[in-house]
């Protein structure tokens, strides 16, 4: 599909895919996105790649609006046959439960199983990284079992401390830094996802795939403050 | 070199740059000055780089005292600057004194200041740019007792250098915020259009560097569907459920799931940094043509600027 092309304002270019959240339309977003970085477009200043959509950002100094949509129209009409980087795969060690998983028997009770049960189920699962966004790197995880995908809470709570590992719909969130959220949290990692004293301030890529097997919290202590893309281990290629 | 020593922080003043740019697709914003032509003129005055870090000062309270002789300037908000007690110059480059106190003292006009010291300051880097972003641990607001650096003065850091008052950018009752539509103006109905571009709004006071968000008649929206989190530029015009306008500034968010009805031109950004809560605006539509055009206009008026402080400066 031709992805629709809508200017945003003097320097941005937004560049839209099929309105769904699903990992061929996500795929058709990273290809492009990628293509417009190895053709390092004199004038594009940076691409940002959302789920099903992404924005160019431009000098319009140094490039013309219409030049920049013929690119982009090029680019994307040979889309499929780029190659994307191989992608990775996270293993995030996470503590559930207790006072790490505030919400996880709220989530058995809604779900109508026992809370080891839902913890084993999310730990099962590996998780597509659809997109990197909101503030802070926050690596937006989908694919979320059926039985563990609840509706937001109503009221949000006003901090949920960094590393904690949530679900709401069908998505999964590991809280780069302490903030607002209306997800249901089940456990928590203390690895850090997110440091801005590394650049990029997180090893995650959009594409890349992330599991959170449980871990007992001596185990999950020992791995405190150390940043995910130096954590031995924990990075695998070719998911 | 050590210049200042804090000695109350005010109620929210922090490091800014020009901002950091290229971290967008890590959901990092680009933060920075929210006022850029006054934090410019201010670096401009203290003969420093265009990007060199200033204080921005947000409201009344900041009390500093100087550790070493030097060239400064305050432009921005008139915060009633003062040196041990006197009227400090605005718009000007002055010098200090070790041991002077420059507080800041009530609110006569604007809400943000800017403070340059000749050299520009030398704090932490995070990402390539000295800009607080406490949300994201970069930095955060200045606290009591801690003490500011900066690099050598630069050839141009001569107290007397100054901006023409007549050069200034000033407030009217109403301030007027041109945009340019899209990307989902189409969400609104033509009821909820004409309400956005035809009411009068006010700066709600939970309004921030993330975005300032605003009180008025409720943009009748087409349809009730979450937007699919997409990229959310600088100056992004957010309406959520509540059908009230929020304008994203420099800490805004790079994704999120409110359909924009609107973006602010890049020449009106700056009014967001100099109103206070309760202050009046309207939004108009302009065309990207004519957006580009007023952006073209207000570089040029800054190259004017430019070279006549540089005819003001006086020469040793």
């Amino acid at each position: 599909m031709d992805p629709v092309l809508t200017p945003t304002g003097e320097d941005a270019l937004l560049v839209e895919f099929a309105p769904e959240i699903c990992l061929e339309v996500n795929r058709q977003v990273r290809r492009l996105a990628f293509a417009l970085e190895q053709a390092a477009v004199e004038g594009v200043a940076e691409v940002v790649p959302a789920y099903r959509s992404l924005m160019v950002y431009f000098d319009p100094a140094r490039l013309e609006l219409p030049r920049l949509e013929e690119i982009v129209r090029s680019h994307a009409a040979r889309a499929e046959s780029i190659v994307l980087p191989p992608s990775r795969l996270f293993r995030i060690p996470t503590v559930y439960g207790g006072p790490y998983g505030p919400d996880l028997e709220w989530v058995a009770e809604a779900a109508g199983m026992p809370p080891a049960e839902v913890a084993r189920i999310f730990a099962a699962g590996r998780y597509p990284v659809y997109c990197l966004g909101f503030l802070c790197s926050l690596a937006y995880l989908g694919d979320v079992p059926a039985p563990l995908r609840l509706p937001r809470r109503a009221t949000p709570r006003t901090r949920v401390p960094a590393g904690s590992v949530g679900v709401a719909g069908g998505q999964a969130v590991i809280l780069p830094v302490d903030q607002p959220s209306g997800f249901h949290y089940l456990g928590r990692t203390f690895v850090a996802v997110y440091d801005p004293r590394y650049s990029p301030p997180t090893p995650i890529r959009p594409g890349d795939w992330i599991e959170c097997p449980a871990v007992e919290e001596t185990e999950a202590r020992r791995a405190e403050g150390v940043y995910l893309g130096e954590l031995p281990g924990a990075s695998l290629p070719g998911a | 070199m050590q210049v200042f020593l804090v000695r109350k922080p005010g109620p929210f003043t922090s490091v800014q740059d020009a901002g950091r740019t290229g971290w967008r697709r890590f959901g990092i914003p680009p933060s920075g000055a929210l006022d850029q032509f006054a934090f410019r003129a201010a670096n401009l005055l203290a003969g420093n780089a265009p990007d060199a870090a200033v204080l921005e000062i947000t409201l009344p309270g900041l009390v500093l005292e100087a550790l070493a002789p030097q060239v400064a300037a305050v432009t921005g908000a008139d915060l009633d600057a003062r040196i041990n007690g006197a009227a400090a110059p605005q718009w000007t480059a002055f010098s200090l004194r070790r041991g002077d106190v420059l507080t800041f003292r009530q609110r006569r006009q604007g809400c943000r200041a800017y403070l340059a010291v000749a050299g520009g300051l030398d704090t932490a880097v995070w990402l390539g740019s000295r800009s607080t972003f406490a949300a994201g641990k970069m930095g955060s607001p200045l606290r009591a007792g801690d003490v500011l650096e900066s690099f050598p003065p630069g050839p141009d850091a001569r107290p007397g250098r100054r901006v023409s008052l007549s050069c200034l950018p000033a407030s009217p009752a109403i301030h007027r915020i041109r945009v340019t539509l899209g990307p989902q103006d189409g969400w609104f109905t033509r009821r909820g259009l004409q309400t956005f571009l035809g009411s009068v709004y006010r700066l709600s006071p939970q309004s921030g560097r993330q975005g300032f968000r605003t009180e008025g008649p409720v943009i009748e929206a087409a349809r009730q569907a979450d937007l699919i989190s997409d990229p959310t530029p600088l100056g992004a015009v957010q309406v959520p459920g509540d059908g009230k306008p929020i304008v994203l500034h420099r800490d805004g968010q790079s994704t999120g799931g409110y359909p924009k009805i609107a973006r602010v031109i890049s020449a009106d950004l700056d009014w967001f940094a100099r109103m206070m809560p309760g202050d009046a605006l309207r939004f108009e539509a302009v065309s990207r043509e004519e957006a580009l055009r007023l952006a073209e206009a207000a570089a040029e008026n800054w190259r004017a600027i430019v070279r006549a402080v540089e005819e003001s400066t006086p020469r040793p």
